[in-house]
């Protein structure tokens, strides 16, 4: 019965695992692919933004797939050794997954920011277009 | 599948490594700000030390990406403080005494040549 449960999880562990490696591959394979394209046609710093934020987007939902994947695998994790990478291991993608989240937040105060000062600038100009005489 | 598994994610965390210097690079030729092409390196680079994660990894592994999520962080605050330093060095020659550029200028430039 214990064998049984053990390959179940396994199996569920090596499942969850590489949904969010396929996860964290398809975005950076994304992020590098427009990375080189806004870099070779727009050449623009805010261009980037939108991009880095998807990524970080993708990869913190790989790290939700494998901190899953990780809370599995202490249903079955027999000796103090496994225990411990496997506290090492959650405790980096625990922390990576705190850190990008904060990071998309501040990333998108910035945008919603520059896109509201934007917004300002050209309803002030137009304001002083319609006052303009001519 | 778990030979897959462990085989596939090291092999795009090698690729994703590369991936990342060229995509540094290439931000840095075009748009010429290191910070920038800083961000773009490191981002790839942790999702390269992120795939190295997957699977059974070995302490090694994990000594890696934790390194590269701090360097990231402290790179980062290092930037920022280094930016706002700049700018408020910036506006104080602005109010008082000669631009940054005029004092580099005035040091690299040869003496005959002023």
């Amino acid at each position: 019965m214990e064998e049984l449960l053990e390959d179940v999880v396994n199996a569920l562990v090596s499942i969850v695992e590489a949904c969010g490696a396929a996860v964290i591959i398809i975005g950076a394979v994304w992020a590098f692919a427009r990375f080189v394209w806004v870099g070779l046609r727009r050449r623009d710093t805010s261009a980037f933004v939108p991009v880095r934020l998807t990524l970080g987007r993708f990869l913190a939902l790989g790290l939700e797939f494998q901190l899953a994947s990780d809370v599995l695998r202490t249903a079955v994790a027999p000796s103090f050794r496994e225990l411990g990478q496997l506290a090492a291991v959650a405790a980096i993608r625990t922390a990576l997954n705190y850190f990008l989240g904060k990071e998309i937040a501040e990333e998108r105060r910035q945008v919603a920011e520059e896109t509201k000062g934007a917004r300002t600038g050209s309803g002030s100009t137009s304001a002083h277009g319609s006052s303009d005489p001519a | 599948m778990t030979g897959v598994l462990l085989a596939l994610p090291g092999l795009m965390a090698q690729l994703l490594s590369g991936a990342a210097l060229l995509a540094g690079v290439l931000t840095l030729a075009t748009t010429r700000k290191p910070t920038l092409a800083l961000s773009v390196f490191l981002d790839l680079l942790t999702a390269a030390g992120l795939l190295r994660l997957v699977g059974d990894p070995s302490w090694q592994s994990i000594a890696t990406a934790a390194v590269i999520v701090a360097l990231r962080h402290l790179i980062g605050f290092g930037l920022r403080i280094g930016a706002r330093n700049w700018t408020t060095s910036t506006q104080d020659a602005g109010r008082s005494g000669p631009r940054p550029g005029m004092v580099v200028d005035r040091l690299l430039r040869p003496a005959w040549r002023r």
